[in-house]
């Protein structure tokens, strides 16, 4: 159980968390989403121990990070941003060295070396110096030393950043089997990663939470005002005009011209109280005799959501 | 203590595993060579234009005498990387996310920059053994000279392994390392012979003159407090600084 209460972090003058509260219970994987410098390191960085927050708490299973952060520490697996080894150890050396760290009696290390690299699919290359592994590999490894110790929780940023589409999938899909019995907390800003792996869904963006839920939840919430898409076309029909007979709907709230150069006018309109305005624009285009292309319901998908919420202000 | 050991450990197997190791011990035995034959660092020691065997002296005085000032270069080269490259690489974010505190990481840093001293020291052993085979050595002041070796070898370690928690740079690590021990190493030759009246107390704070009575054969608590003492300062400050970094902003 992982409870983050208000917590703050200012580095100088920059605000890098405006109070950030959440709670995770156990055996949820919950994704952090947002922009580069939105504050998701910052988060991971606090909630491991690495460096407090300037206000506000987090506490893991009772304890405090910034208190007791041994006890933290030996619950969390951490693979930090852009995984950090000693390249001049072999992979074998490197584990048993962080199982030794994290307390693995001796005549067990060299057991769960192997069953951890079998399971993150380092096996194959326990002998090889660090220095010489590829970024897949590298991550493989990383994960592996998160791992050794079997952790309640684990703390993954940007797991699978860097990688290939067919490692990506590998990762993910490890990830996902790795969450059927503990907490991860991963960062991300691949949404379909997202989707795929994720429970539950925290948008960060300003150093603040701007949403909070299942994927599901939310688009759902953003289904509520959708967003229309008219496509058309006719003898000197231009942007300008369809957009100023549009905007003159009693029903239209906003249009935006979306036309690409190739002679059609795409506009994406949103009606009053998420009114369907389909109709409406029908019987305009009828009117005005344009040529209707495409008259459609734009579901707004989690790009969409994560576009619109996260826009710089 | 289980933990401070791991760490030093791997700390060791990082040495050993590249050739920095080998190539830096390789280079100061060459140097203390040519100090042990010809008192290559400190000219004239032998007598005038003498070399080991023309001097004809059975004991490894000039020997002495120089390492330390070889040492003020060679330790902070060994010490430099200690914890500069992790943090220029990252991975002390992952070094300090363990189950351990600031100190056990200091701890295990330093034990293992021992060890590699005390390694580079068993390499000069020879010199000891070829002193003794030639001639019939008064064995205090060869004791005394290696007791005061590893001191003073373990103060500049603990300097270096300070200066190196604060700067990501190992060059720097290893500049400021290098003037700080070899700055308190001539402190009271420069100054105090300046300005006389200062003379004792620069005297009081340098390496050399307590390096000096130690090597003699001379174990006195005074040494000994000066360079524990140090050892200590530099320890706390650094696992200190290491610390700051959980410091509230």
């Amino acid at each position: 159980m992982i409870e983050v209460k208000n917590l703050q972090k200012s580095y100088g003058d920059l605000e890098a968390l405006k109070g950030l509260s959440f709670e995770v219970p156990r055996g949820q994987i919950v994704g952090f989403l947002g922009p580069n410098g939105a504050g998701k390191s910052t988060t991971m960085k606090i909630l491991t121990c690495y460096m407090p927050a300037s206000a506000g708490s987090v506490s893991i299973d009772g304890h405090d990070a910034f208190e007791a952060p041994l006890e933290v520490k030996k619950r969390i697996g951490y693979l930090p941003e852009s995984t950090p080894l000693y390249s001049d150890m072999t992979v074998y050396d490197y584990l048993a060295y962080v199982a030794a760290m994290r307390d693995i009696p001796a005549h067990d290390r060299d057991a769960r070396v192997r069953k951890i690299s079998t399971t993150c699919g380092a096996s194959t290359f326990l002998g090889q110096d660090i220095g010489t592994l590829s970024k897949g590999q590298r991550q493989r490894v990383g994960l592996a030393q998160a791992l050794i110790h079997d952790p309640p929780i684990l703390i993954l940023d940007e797991p699978t950043s860097g990688l290939d589409p067919n490692q990506i999938r590998e990762i993910r899909s490890l990830i996902k089997d790795l969450g059927r019995d503990r907490t991860i907390i991963l960062s991300t800003h691949n949404l379909t990663e997202v989707m795929l792996t994720c429970d539950r869904l925290i948008i960060i963006h300003q150093g603040a939470i701007v949403a909070d839920g299942t994927p599901e939840e939310l688009e759902q919430r953003e289904a509520q005002n959708p967003t229309i898409v008219l496509e058309v076309a006719g003898e000197g029909v231009d942007a300008e005009a369809v957009l100023k007979a549009v905007t003159a709907l009693e029903a239209v709230t906003t249009a935006i011209n979306r036309s690409n150069a190739h002679g059609r006018v795409t506009l994406a309109i949103e009606g009053r109280d998420g009114a369907d305005i389909r109709p409406d624009l029908h019987a305009l285009a009828v009117e005005k005799t344009w040529s209707v292309f495409e008259l459609r319901r734009d579901a707004l998908d989690l790009e969409g959501i994560f576009r619109q919420l996260t826009r710089q202000a | 203590m289980n933990h401070t050991w791991t760490l030093a450990r791997r700390e060791l197997m990082s040495y050993f595993n590249s050739p920095i190791a080998y190539t830096a011990i390789a280079v100061f035995l060459l140097l203390a060579g040519l100090q042990f034959l010809y008192g290559l660092v400190t000219p004239g020691a032998f007598g005038p234009g003498a070399d080991f065997f023309e001097a004809n002296e059975a004991s490894l005085r000039v020997f002495f005498e120089g390492i330390p000032l070889l040492f003020a270069v060679f330790l902070p080269a060994i010490s430099m990387r200690l914890m500069s490259d992790e943090q220029k690489t990252g991975t002390l974010e992952l070094l300090v996310t363990l189950p351990v505190s600031e100190m056990q990481i200091i701890a295990g840093k330093y034990l293992a920059s021992l060890v590699f001293l005390a390694v580079t020291l068993l390499f000069t052993v020879p010199y000891a053994l070829t002193v003794a085979w030639l001639g019939n050595p008064d064995i205090g002041p060869i004791l005394g000279g290696y007791c005061g070796l590893f001191l003073i070898g373990a103060t500049y370690l603990a300097i270096g392994l300070m200066t190196s928690t604060w700067t990501q740079n190992q060059i720097i690590a290893f500049l400021l390392a290098a003037m700080i021990c070899s700055g308190l190493y001539f402190v009271d030759s420069l100054v105090g012979n300046v300005w006389a009246a200062t003379r004792p107390f620069f005297e009081s704070i340098s390496f050399k003159a307590h390096f000096q009575n130690i090597s003699r054969g001379v174990l006195d608590t005074r040494d000994l407090v000066f360079f524990l003492s140090l050892i200590t300062i530099a320890i706390l400050l650094a696992a200190h600084s290491l610390e700051s970094r959980k410091w509230k902003a």
